[in-house]
This record gives structure tokens, C-alpha cells and sequence, in this order.
């Protein structure tokens, strides 16, 4: 049995009710679905039991109705473990793993500039990445946020501009 | 004496990219550090969701001037898992090859810098020139000497010929006898050893806690290399070592980095010996079918990731990119706790900083919105000739006559 | 009169000096670049800046102190010449000459660094002040082993006139010889006293900007400039003068060349030493000067009270 079925063995084991959604996408790469409730089980889990004491990023996801975090984490044989949940677009709060991550901070606070999610647990600081005079309420992130007044140089407006 | 706070930036000439740090100072003893990134945002990540796949190579590319191989590599490694194309032998060599070879360029840029920020500019002025060799060496394998444009979703773009490949080993051979020397300079010149010793220190601990990555960890003995961990391109089949120093201190980072820079001649060495035959490149599909891949790529400066997340389109659904300065900036404040002044631009510059790799993403210089109260970069531009022009500066009649010479 | 007018304005007045010193700032430039594999500026390059200096517009800090920040560079520049008139150049006199002219050519030559303190300190910028602080400790660092390191020449030639050791020198062919590790040591000071990296911790622009000048523009940065300039051939002349006092007796043409050929020499070593030196950090600049030059200066005044002793002068 391969490292990575290992992974995915004892995550099932340990939270049945990551049957399915723990999975091996491919070599050195273990993807895994939670709910938001268990997350933080999981990521101690993983943190502690299974080795993966790196966290690479935190990426955000506008997924439509809900917002989609995935926690990327590798430990020293080149494995990596992302970790995902979604909470809904309408009540958009995560809890900090400063705990855990102690340079997570910068990660929550781009998450929190960019895609409107409050992260419970981050203490004061400066943001990151916005300037500070950015109006409230706008994250670029978001797929229904477009930059005000600034032309787009896309593929489409490209063509337009040459007819 | 009553502590000052002095500001390091927005601009400053330590930093070459603006970025804002301030410091608390008590006499020349650093009290406090705080870092205000962000400066550099000019939404990549954003923008990359609008283009298609091939327009975001280019894009991507442009995230950083230094390490842009590195960022285009990371993402056409994440957009070939997802599509399950096969990258021809040869091409991932050819990848690996410029990789090296960027990476070579990079850190004898680094080396320069370093020696600049301690006051020690003949060291700059001798590396950026021996860095003249490794340019004019990408220029001729890919056009470019920087944002070489070489990687293609599917492979490369050009391939190395006989001539190139001569050209190369001649001018590493060269570039390892100057690298001897600078080893060399490094370990004998008392003066640079006393400003790099001893100075911004990271334990083995803080830099495994703290999530330390390239040669900023590897100069604490943290044995951490992409290249081998989680090899890519051609790294699985060439052998090399991984270089570690257990200094803890800029000089560790100092000679990590020169040690690497031996390993890359190496490298490069086995990679041309090595070089398969074949295609270098696949065709790719326009739209790319719906999945998720991470990318990791060993950059010079560290661990680089990017994550894509495709919808099916010819357009990502998400690009994630995470450079190496991130995960190594965080370290700084710690490197300075209870520092000297005098070695804050060091300390800084010894993460090998690059802040438009860092800050990618969004940017409305380009927004007329009265909410931001900013410019267009025309009308700043047409503003800025204005107000010289009430000044008496006036360049419309030198640029005809110029025009008219042409 | 006029001849004394003449002295002041031309030679070896303001405009001698502000030649030399050019040409100085010319060949260091020269000298760093060729030695670092670049080209280097063309022979004009230092007027070119100093004309375009004072040709800018001065801008004085709302903050600052407008007085003092403006009288600073008028008296760097002033003392640096006024330090030349007692320095004897390429003959055994010195345009003026007393008996302890040695201390107040040394206590002239503190003034710019004082002006350089003063300067930052009512310019209010923090990054000036910071550099302010740092010229001033580092003044504390080198003034004492300079001191140190002329007197001891002057022990031996029983005299405090510089024009009176230059006789003494040159009645004396060989003694110079005995000051050698003097003039290390001097060259060493001289580094500290023009700024010049390993100790240009003052105005290290990685760390804090201009330092000092980071205020100053237009005319009153061009003064201090040029006041720099002047300081290094006046420094430079009064380390030959006391370490170097051979061929004073040569017909003034020949003389005036071994003179150009002595700063030359001194300007080089100043050079090379910007090359191959790396920018020393405060605390170990100071702990470098007291426990290690000052303790070797403080030998060669041993040295010159045994010599002195042993040769019956």
C-alpha cells in the first residue's frame, strides 16, 4: 500500500465520515471534503498524527452560494493534504488556526480583504493585501465584483477594440 | 534616548520594490518590527479569471521579473494535470534546464544585492556583471532575458540546438570559475564575514515553526527542497544535492545560496548529458476539462504554489499563487528581535525578498470611481507633463525634432 | 594686501582647494570604478554634479531649523579651508604658521564633522538624526587615535607648529621612517573622518537613506559636497605633511609634483580601501577604534618618547 492510501486509511478510519471524501487525486497528492464542524478535527488530525506540519497557502473560493476554503499542508516526503470546506456566502465565518499555523495570519487576512470572510480568532494588525482607504464591503475575489470604471483587457473587449 | 519609529518605505533604497516596514528603534537596537505589504498588488489573480488559459501563461509570467519561469512552470504544471496531457520527455528537460538557469541568475543577482546592502558594492558590481553571462545565455535559448515566454501549455516553445548547447556549457564553465572565486571572497574577506555572521538568526525550530522555505531554511538545516521532495520537469531523473548549512544566520544564507549555485552547473551539466530526443511540445485543448490540481515548483527564493481550479471554459475558474516571499517574510520579525539597525536591509534582503511576486492581486490605479479617489495612469501621466510644462520644462519641441530625424 | 587676497581667494585659497578637491572626487570615482571592472565617470563628471547642484532649488524642511540648517554647510566649508592655510604643502612653510597651529589644524577639521551632526540634528528628519548620532559617536571612535597618532611626531620633533616639524623632518632625513604605523593609523582615522566606507556608517543609504544629507539639496547639499571634497585634500595634506615630510627642499616645480605624487598615493589607498571593505556596523566600528587602533596609536607615542630618549633631541 502506497503512502498516500496510508493517508486516505487513516483519515477514514479515524472520521468515518470522511468515507468518499478523503481521496488520492494522485501521486503526493491527498485531497479531502469536510463539513465545517469537523474541520478543525481533521486539520489537528492531520497536523499532528499524520506529519503535515507545513501549511503551504489558504486558498478562497467563491463557489456561488458558498465560499470554499482549501488548506494546503505538505510534510517532508513532498506529500501534500488539501483540506477543503465551504460555509455559506450569507454567514461567511471561519475560525483562525493561528493555533495550530502561526504564519496562518497573513493567509486569514488576505481572506479576509479579498473574499469578505471573517476570521474569527485573527488579532488587530494590518491588512493585507488592500490599501487601507479600500471601501468597505468590496472583495475583488468575488466572482460578482468587477473593478469600477476600469477597462478590462480581455480576449473579448480585445477583438472589439480591433473591429 | 526616547525610542523613535522610523518608516523603511513605502520607498526607501534598501528596498527595491515598495513595500512598508517600520521600525522601533531604541539607540541603533530594533525594539519592534511591523510589515505593511501590499503595495504591489496588481490583480493577477483577479485578472487571470477573465483570459483564457494561453493569455494566463503570459500573464503569469509577469507576476515577477526574477523568477518568472518559476511562476509560468507552476502554472502550466497545474493546467497539464488537470487537462492529463503528457509532457514530452524532452520539453521538461528544456524546463529544467532554463529553471537552472534562472536560478543561477537569481541568486548571483541576490549575491550583488547582499554585498550592495552591507556596503560592499565591488561584490555587486563583479556578480551583476558575471550575471551578464547567464542573460545573454536565456536571451539566446529563448529571445528574452527576462520573461523568457519559453513554456507553452504542453510543453515548449523552442528547442535547444547544438549551437545552444555548446553555448551553454561554455558559459557555465565560466561562471563556476567566478562562483569558485566568490566562495572564495565569502569565506576570507573578514569584513563581510563580520557583517554576516551572528546576524538575523533563525533557529532550526523557529524556521520549521514559522514555515520557512528555500534558502532561507535550508541555511538553518531545515533539508527542504521541492526539487526533491516533490520533483517536477526533469528533477526525478537528474541527481543532486541538497545544500544545507546549520550557520542559522545570513552568512548560512550566504553560502547556501553559493553552494546552490555549484549544484546548478551541475545540474545543467547532467540535464544537456541527459537530453532525450523528441517532441517538445503537445498540443493542449482549449477549453480545459472541469478539475483541481496544486503545483508546487522549487523557485530560488523558495517554495512556490500555485493552485488552478478549472470550470470546463476556456478560462480558470480560480488561479492561487503563493510565492515564496510570503512564506518567508513572516520570518523577518523574528530574524530581528533585539537586531541593530545596521543589519535591518541585510536581514531583509537575505529572504531574497521579491514583493511583486508576493502582492499579485488587485490593483485600481486604472479606476476613475470617485469612491477611490485615484487616477487614471493616463491622466497622471498627461498631469505630470502638465505641471512640468507650467515649470518651464516643456519636451513637445525636442520630440519633434527627434521625430523628425527618424 | 593683495597678496594676502590672493592667497585666501586663489592659491592656496578657496579656488586651489576646490580644483584639488574636484580632481580628488575625479580620481577616487576613477579609481573605484576601474577597480570594480567599470568604466567610470569622465574627468568633468565632478563639476557636472556640483554645477547641477547649484543650479537646483534649495528646499528647507517646514520642520527644520532654517538658521541652522543653512549656516551648516557655510562652516564645513569654511573651517576645511581655513585647516589648508597652516598646512605646509610641498615646502617646509606653511602659509601661516605659530607654534600649535597642529592642534587647531586638528580642532578645524572637527568642525565639519560637528556641522555634519548639527546639519542632521535641525534638519529633524529622523533619518538625518539617526545619521547625526551615528557621525557624532563615530567621531568620539576615530578623533582620539588621530590625535593620538600626529602628536607623536610632533613629540619627537619637540614642537607643536606643523611648519616647524616639517624643518625638523627635513633636517632629519630618515626619522620619518620611525612613524610608520602613525600614518597607518592616520589613514585609517582619515577613512572615519571623510565617511568613506568601512566607515560611511553616517550616511549608509541601505539603511538610512542619506543619513546626514538626507534633507539637504541644491546649494547647500553642493557645499557640503564640495566641503567633503576640500576635507579630503586638506586631510590628505596634513597626513603627508607629517608622515611623508621628504624632498621639502626641492625647487618649488618638483616639489609641488612630489606633492601631487604623495596625495595621490593617499587618495589611492583611500580608494582602494572603498573597494575591498565592506561597511563596518557602528558597535564594531567603535570597538575596532578603541581596542584596537587607539591602543597601537598610543604605541607609536611610546615609540617616538623612547626614540626621543635614545637619540637625545
Amino acid at each position: 500500500m502506497s503512502k498516500e492510501d496510508e493517508i486516505v486509511q487513516s483519515l477514514t478510519s479515524e472520521f468515518p465520515l470522511l468515507q468518499d471524501k478523503a481521496k488520492v487525486q494522485r501521486i503526493r497528492r491527498v485531497v479531502a471534503d469536510v463539513t465545517p464542524d469537523k474541520f478543525e478535527q481533521v486539520f489537528a488530525y492531520a497536523k499532528d498524527n499524520l506529519g503535515f506540519s507545513v501549511l503551504c497557502t489558504i486558498t478562497g473560493l467563491d463557489e456561488g452560494s458558498t465560499l470554499g476554503f482549501i488548506y494546503h499542508m505538505s510534510r517532508t516526503d513532498g506529500i501534500t493534504f488539501s483540506l477543503k470546506y465551504s460555509v455559506p456566502k450569507d454567514k461567511p465565518v471561519i475560525n483562525s488556526i493561528l493555533q495550530y499555523f502561526t504564519n496562518a495570519d497573513i493567509y486569514e487576512r488576505e481572506l479576509e480583504d479579498l473574499l469578505g470572510v471573517k476570521v474569527e480568532g485573527l488579532p488587530e494588525g494590518n491588512r493585507y493585501p488592500l490599501p487601507d482607504d479600500w471601501p468597505k464591503g468590496e472583495h475583488p475575489l468575488r466572482k460578482d465584483w468587477k473593478p469600477k470604471g476600469a477597462k478590462i483587457d480581455t480576449a473579448e473587449t480585445q477583438v472589439k477594440e480591433a473591429k | 534616548m526616547r525610542k523613535v519609529v522610523i518608516p523603511i518605505g513605502p520607498q526607501h533604497p534598501a528596498l527595491k520594490e515598495p513595500e512598508s516596514f517600520s521600525v522601533t528603534l531604541s539607540g541603533e537596537r530594533i525594539m519592534a518590527f511591523s510589515a505593511r505589504l501590499g503595495y504591489n498588488h496588481r490583480g493577477i489573480e483577479k485578472a487571470c479569471e477573465e483570459r483564457t488559459y494561453l493569455q494566463d501563461v503570459y500573464l503569469i509570467e509577469r507576476i515577477c521579473g526574477i523568477c518568472s519561469h518559476t511562476h509560468s512552470t507552476c502554472f502550466v504544471q497545474a493546467v497539464e494535470e488537470i487537462a492529463g496531457l503528457q509532457v514530452p520527455k524532452r520539453a521538461l528537460y528544456i524546463r529544467s534546464i532554463i529553471g537552472e538557469l534562472e536560478r543561477i541568475h537569481s541568486h548571483l543577482l541576490w549575491l550583488g544585492v547582499a554585498g550592495h546592502e552591507v556596503g560592499f558594492d565591488t561584490l555587486l558590481m563583479y556578480t551583476w556583471r558575471d550575471r551578464e553571462v547567464v542573460m545573454d545565455i536565456l536571451a539566446e535559448l529563448t529571445g528574452n532575458r527576462v520573461n523568457y515566454g519559453i513554456n507553452l501549455i504542453g510543453g515548449v516553445k523552442r528547442d535547444l540546438e547544438k549551437q545552444h548547447i555548446t553555448d551553454i556549457l561554455k558559459s557555465v564553465d565560466i561562471l563556476e570559475e567566478r562562483t569558485k572565486y566568490y566562495i572564495q571572497v565569502c569565506k576570507e574577506e573578514s569584513t563581510l564575514i563580520q557583517r554576516l555572521s551572528g546576524v538575523g538568526v533563525l533557529s532550526h525550530n523557529d524556521a520549521l515553526s514559522l514555515g520557512a522555505v528555500g534558502p532561507t531554511a535550508r541555511a538553518s538545516d531545515v533539508a527542504r527542497d521541492t526539487r526533491a521532495d516533490d520533483p517536477y520537469a526533469a528533477y526525478d531523473e537528474l541527481d543532486f544535492k541538497i545544500v544545507t548549512d546549520d550557520h542559522n544566520d545570513v552568512y548560512g544564507r550566504t553560502l547556501v545560496r553559493l553552494g546552490e549555485l555549484m549544484e546548478s552547473y551541475r545540474l545543467i551539466r547532467t540535464a544537456i548529458k541527459n537530453l532525450p530526443e523528441g517532441l517538445i511540445s503537445v498540443k493542449a485543448p482549449r477549453k480545459i476539462p472541469v478539475g483541481e490540481a496544486f503545483s508546487r515548483y522549487e523557485a530560488p527564493r523558495g517554495e512556490d504554489v500555485h493552485y488552478v481550479k478549472s470550470n470546463g471554459t476556456d478560462k480558470p475558474e480560480r488561479v492561487k499563487v503563493r510565492a515564496p516571499t510570503l512564506a518567508n517574510v513572516q520570518t523577518v520579525a523574528k530574524m530581528l528581535e533585539d537586531g541593530q539597525l545596521a543589519d535591518l536591509p541585510i536581514v531583509i534582503a537575505a529572504i531574497d525578498p521579491c514583493f511583486s511576486c508576493t502582492d499579485r492581486l488587485i490593483s485600481v490605479n486604472s479606476s476613475k470611481s470617485e469612491t477611490l479617489g485615484s487616477m487614471k495612469w493616463e491622466d497622471l501621466r498627461l498631469y505630470g507633463i502638465e505641471w512640468h510644462r507650467s515649470k518651464g520644462m516643456d519636451f513637445s519641441a525636442i520630440n519633434k525634432k527627434l521625430a523628425e530625424r527618424l | 594686501m593683495l597678496i594676502s587676497i590672493f592667497n585666501l581667494l586663489v592659491f592656496p585659497g578657496i579656488i586651489f582647494l576646490g580644483v584639488a578637491g574636484m580632481s580628488a572626487e575625479f580620481i577616487d570615482r576613477k579609481l573605484y570604478a576601474r577597480m570594480q571592472n567599470r568604466t567610470g565617470p569622465p574627468w568633468f563628471q565632478p563639476w557636472a554634479d556640483f554645477i547641477k547642484l547649484v543650479s537646483k532649488e534649495d528646499v528647507v524642511p517646514t520642520e527644520a531649523n532654517p538658521r541652522m540648517f543653512r549656516a551648516m554647510p557655510i562652516f564645513a566649508l569654511t573651517s576645511t579651508i581655513t585647516a589648508s592655510f597652516y598646512i605646509p604643502l610641498w615646502s617646509t612653510h606653511a602659509l601661516y604658521s605659530f607654534n600649535g597651529d597642529l592642534i587647531v589644524t586638528i580642532y578645524l577639521l572637527t568642525i565639519p564633522t560637528l556641522t555634519y551632526f548639527l546639519g542632521g540634528w535641525y534638519s529633524t528628519s529622523l533619518y538625518s538624526k539617526i545619521g547625526a548620532i551615528r557621525s557624532l559617536t563615530q567621531l568620539f571612535a576615530y578623533e582620539v587615535p588621530l590625535l593620538m597618532c600626529i602628536l607623536a611626531p610632533a613629540l619627537l620633533a619637540n614642537t607643536w607648529s606643523l611648519s616647524e616639524m616639517a624643518k625638523f623632518y627635513s633636517h632629519h632625513h630618515w626619522y620619518w621612517m620611525f612613524n610608520l604605523l602613525g600614518f597607518a593609523i592616520s589613514l585609517i582615522a582619515l577613512l572615519g573622518k571623510l565617511e568613506k566606507v568601512p566607515f560611511d556608517i553616517p550616511e549608509a543609504e541601505t539603511e538610512i537613506v542619506g543619513g546626514t544629507f538626507t534633507e539637504y539639496s541644491g546649494r547647500l547639499l553642493a557645499m557640503f559636497k564640495l566641503s567633503i571634497n576640500i576635507e579630503t585634500i586638506v586631510g590628505a595634506s596634513l597626513v603627508s605633511a607629517v608622515y611623508l615630510p621628504f624632498g621639502l627642499q626641492l625647487t618649488p616645480a618638483l616639489g609641488i609634483l612630489l606633492y601631487v605624487g604623495k596625495l595621490l598615493f593617499i587618495i589611492s589607498i583611500l580608494s582602494l580601501s572603498r573597494t575591498i571593505f565592506a561597511r563596518f556596523r557602528m558597535d564594531q566600528m567603535v570597538e575596532f577604534c578603541w581596542k584596537i587602533v587607539s591602543p597601537l596609536a598610543f604605541l607609536q607615542m611610546l615609540i617616538c618618547l623612547i626614540l626621543k630618549g635614545v637619540l637625545a633631541i
